[in-house]
């Protein structure tokens, strides 16, 4: 528990040195601890990608109990990487928000039970993220009635391991590869994947506020153009980026191994190929906001219908 | 090919091969078995150490993690007697840490809004800082404990439990620890969840207890968690960031997963797999109370270590040893062979004829002592015997001249000149004799005398010498005895009497005796014991009905019955001795009567020179080569009519 007295220390004394230079860098905060999910964006900054674009941009991760969203309203960041239905949501509750590039082009999201199919363990205790990521999942919930009790976690492959919880929430390139990681029994029959039965939402993307964006409309171009020019020369170099990425877990103290980090960045860049053209695009696809908007107001975690016009640039 | 030829040719060679090869045999069946048992022993020794160690060790950890467990068991009912004096808390978890000086930090920590005024977040918690203990509140935004392992764990399970180790860094001075966590649920006094008291401990102590558990110098410990994260392990890189399972991710390893899966099963046992790519026992045990597992490595190559390098001595030994025995029992082998050598060399000597060469002197009493010894023997009854040789070879070559001056003297006894009588047109006779030894003691005679024709044929018992003798006598006799107006009975008496008497050396001969009047063609014929003659007539032919009698010499009173045919002109008779008719061939089978009855009567002969030859060439076929057993003698007789 003295983890959280170092952490304080540590998150006021980075937020402190971000707003001094709010004025000139652009700083973006990706919404995990550092690891291969952000590779492209290592990748531009160590490249200098971000340089030719004149941008002196600063990653700056977040901590356990930070939300990305909060450091966006807040200002402490002026770009950062939020999930496509955690952003309606946000929309929908008054937030408005532009995305200024999009990376996933595919769902991550799985479900893996401790035995059987997850969804007919009704009623079950299913671990999920204390930070969110798990809105495609209440859809599911509401929608297959499975009365799921929902166990907010920091973290969760040790509970699942304890065997505290029934299921949990995972994503396919990171907790899934934890769960393997520790010897979990994972099948076909224990693992239900959103993006194999119809949930396939589209996840991460770039956000800025719209009143961030409209003050740095150019900054924020060129800061996806950069990041874009990132994934790409990652999706090249993956033996290359994977060493970035090691850098950058060690730099941020993350208990993690280069296995791991592989697997993960082999997912990531399999998630950003569009499940239609198998190309690289970057960009939202306004079916996907559509079908993710109604399954929300379906499951009401929305209260209105957030269409694709209001997240892309304008 | 030299090489082996020389090896097939060299005694001492190949009798150094084979004994070295014997004991090879021997050696590899007798460290075989040793090596094996060895082995084994050594194995289950290990094992027994190797087990014993861990076992003790986690015992070890056990002890000091049950410490930990009461500190915590010691509390809980003060923190449910002041359940009402949050303030209480911080006053209860600085004791707690000033009596239990192992504990890294305990916290007692409530729901929200348990203590009303006290908000979302109350964790009284208590740590040492500079060897003072130092106690705060330390649930806030930034630590929102209600969502850690520590708290959700035994607040989900209901139970006390164990967190999976996790790393404390300290930024500060950039130090970092493993911590883990004993937790307790607190239940209100409603019975609802209240909160949770928790012991914290580093676990350094850990790693340092299991890196001084070393049994074999390049052995060590590793320890997993419940989700297999190694707790300690020698690459201290790995703790808390890899599992036993991760290097199986990218390449999958089943005795690794095995491994990992026994372990997390809580299962205690040994494995025999690859680690680092090399060869490893692996014993593992779990550690009870956390669920933990702590498994010792050991390379075979240290457990069998001195083991090896004990085989190696012994093996080189071994094959240094066979090498020098071979070389010893070449060398050994030779100097006992030099005598047979030079004995080989003098027997060369010899057999080129030089049978004076003196042997060596072995002056030994051995095996090879006495084959000197007999060789010599050998040598001087060789040389002794080639004398005698010589002598007798000498003496037989002047005894084979004195045979064929005698065979000359026997076949000059009987007539051979044919026709015998040129002037007389009625006589057709021919006779041939051919010993089965330089001379024989076969007989034949004849001769005319006041127109009557005497003639006889013989056989006497026995060969050789003697026989001739015999042969020569009785000759002799029938030219003395057969005189006109003599029956050929007559004669065979007399000279039967002749024979008989003084007959020290029980000698006897067959004879057939004939008296033709050529005049009349009456002939009177006495048979003493021999074959019946074959009488030819009008083309057939057939043994003539004979009263057989008995040799002469045998009985010297015998009273020989003569008979007589009226006139035999016209007829041809073929007298024969038993040479004939047991002439054997190769098969031992004899020419029988049949077959000269056969040649004979076949087909009709224009002389009794042709019978004769025809009845040769007939034996001679048959007997294909075969040593003659017997003399042979043939005598054809025709009388023609004037």
């Amino acid at each position: 528990m003295r983890f959280a007295r170092i952490l304080t220390v540590l998150f006021a004394s980075l937020a402190a040195a971000a707003a001094v230079t709010a004025q000139e860098p652009f700083v973006f905060s990706p919404q995990w601890t550092a690891q291969a999910q952000f590779a492209g964006y290592y990748a531009a900054l160590e490249m200098g990608f971000y340089h030719e674009e004149g941008l002196d941009v600063r990653i700056v991760h977040p901590f356990h109990f930070q939300t990305p969203e909060q450091t966006l309203i807040s200002g402490e960041c002026d770009a950062a990487t939020i999930q496509l239905m955690q952003a309606m949501e946000l929309v929908d509750s008054g937030t408005p928000l532009v995305n200024i590039l999009q990376t996933s082009m595919n769902n991550a999201t799985v479900i893996v039970s401790r035995r059987g199919n997850p969804l007919e363990r009704r009623g079950a205790r299913v671990g999920t993220w204390k930070a969110g990521f798990n809105q495609i999942a209440f859809c599911l919930d509401k929608a297959e009635r499975l009365n799921y009790n929902w166990v907010r976690v920091a973290a969760n492959v040790n509970l699942f391991v304890q065997g505290a919880i029934d299921a949990t929430l995972a994503m396919s390139y990171n907790e899934y590869n934890l769960l393997l990681q520790a010897g979990a029994e994972i099948t076909e029959e224990n693992v239900y994947r959103f993006r194999d039965h119809g949930y396939n939402i589209q996840d991460d993307g770039v956000y800025m506020t719209l009143a961030a964006y409209r003050r740095h409309k150019d900054r924020a171009e060129r800061f996806a153009r950069a990041s874009r020019r990132g994934w790409e020369w990652v999706a090249d170099h993956p033996r290359e980026a994977l060493a970035l990425v090691m850098e950058y877990v060690s730099k941020n103290l993350v208990a993690t191994n280069e296995v791991l980090q592989k697997l993960m960045l082999d997912e990531i860049l399999d998630l950003q190929l569009d499940p239609d053209s198998g190309q690289r695009s970057f960009t939202l696809r306004p079916d996907m906001v559509r079908q993710a908007s109604g399954m929300m107001l379906e499951a009401g975690l929305i209260s209105r219908p957030v269409e694709y016009e209001e997240l892309i640039p304008r | 090919m030299p090489l082996l030829n020389r090896f097939r040719r060299s005694l001492p060679a190949r009798l150094g091969i084979w004994i070295v090869l014997f004991a090879a045999m021997i050696f590899i069946a007798a460290l075989g078995y040793m090596f094996s048992v060895s082995w084994n022993t050594v194995r289950n020794e290990a094992e027994s150490q190797a087990s014993q160690k861990l076992h003790n060790t986690v015992l070890r950890v056990n002890d000091i993690l049950d410490d930990v467990k009461i500190s915590a068991d010691n509390t809980d009912w003060l923190v449910y007697r002041h359940l009402d004096e949050p303030e209480y808390m911080f006053d209860l978890v600085r004791n707690v840490m000033l009596n239990n000086p192992i504990l890294n930090g305990c916290s007692i920590a409530f729901e929200p809004f348990f203590f009303k005024e006290k908000g979302r977040y109350f964790s009284a918690y208590g740590y040492f800082e500079d060897g003072s203990v130092q106690v705060e509140q330390e649930g806030n935004e930034q630590y929102q404990y209600h969502y850690m392992d520590w708290y959700l764990q035994p607040k989900l399970l209901n139970q006390p439990c164990w967190t999976e180790p996790y790393i404390d860094v300290d930024v500060s001075d950039g130090t970092a620890s493993t911590i883990t966590s004993y937790c307790k649920p607190l239940t209100a006094q409603d019975g609802s969840f209240a909160g949770v008291l928790s012991v914290d401990i580093s676990l350094s102590w850990l790693s340092e207890t299991l890196s001084a558990v070393k049994p074999y110098p390049h052995s060590y410990c590793i320890m997993v968690g419940r989700g297999g994260a190694y707790l300690v392990h020698p690459d201290t890189t790995k703790l808390l960031s890899q599992t036993i399972f991760t290097d199986t991710l990218l390449e999958p390893n089943p005795e690794i997963t095995a491994l990992g899966k026994a372990m997390l099963r809580g299962e205690k046992g040994m494995k025999k797999l690859k680690v680092n790519g090399s060869n490893s026992y692996v014993f593992y045990e779990p550690e009870k109370e956390t669920g933990w597992s702590v498994a010792l490595v050991c390379p075979e190559k240290d457990i069998f270590g001195g083991f090896n390098r004990l085989r190696r001595t012994v093996i080189a030994i071994v094959l240094l040893g066979l090498l020098l025995m071979l070389f010893v029992c070449r060398r050994v082998i030779n100097r006992e062979m030099d005598p047979l050598r030079r004995l080989v060399r003098q027997a060369d000597l010899i057999s080129t004829g030089d049978f004076k060469e003196p042997l060596p002197d072995s002056g030994r009493s051995d095996e090879i002592g006495q084959l000197t010894q007999s060789f010599s023997n050998m040598q001087h009854s060789l040389v002794n015997y080639i004398d005698e040789l010589k002598r007798t070879t000498a003496s037989r070559e002047r005894i084979e001249g004195e045979l064929r001056i005698a065979r000359e003297i026997q076949m000059a006894m009987v007539p051979r000149v044919f026709p015998p009588f040129p002037e007389r047109s009625d006589i057709d006779l021919f006779a041939a004799m051919t010993p089965a030894k330089e001379v024989g003691g076969d007989l034949y005679d004849y001769f005319i005398q006041d127109e009557v024709l005497y003639f006889c044929i013989g056989d006497v018992s026995g060969k050789g010498i003697p026989g001739s003798l015999l042969m020569a006598v009785s000759r002799n006799l029938f030219r003395v005895v057969a005189k006109p107006g003599l029956a050929p009975d007559q004669i065979a008496r007399q000279i039967n009497e002749t024979v008989a008497e003084d007959n020290e050396q029980m000698m006897f001969m067959t004879m057939f005796f004939g008296r033709i009047d050529l005049q009349t063609g009456r002939m009177d014929y006495c048979n003493c014991g021999h074959n019946p003659p074959v009488l030819i007539d009008g083309g057939k032919a057939r043994f003539l009905d004979v009263k057989p009698n008995t040799p002469l010499g045998v009985d010297p009173q015998w009273a020989f019955e003569g008979e007589s045919l009226a006139d035999v002109r016209g007829q041809a008779f073929l007298f024969y001795t038993d040479g004939l008719n047991e002439a054997e061939n190769p098969a031992h089978e004899q020419f029988g009567t049949g077959r000269m009855l056969d040649v004979l009567g076949g087909s009709a002969f224009r002389s009794a020179r042709e019978a004769v030859r025809r009845m040769t060439d007939a034996v001679t076929a048959f007997v294909d080569g075969a040593e003659a057993s017997d003399d042979l003698t043939l005598l054809c007789l025709k009388i023609r009519k004037s």
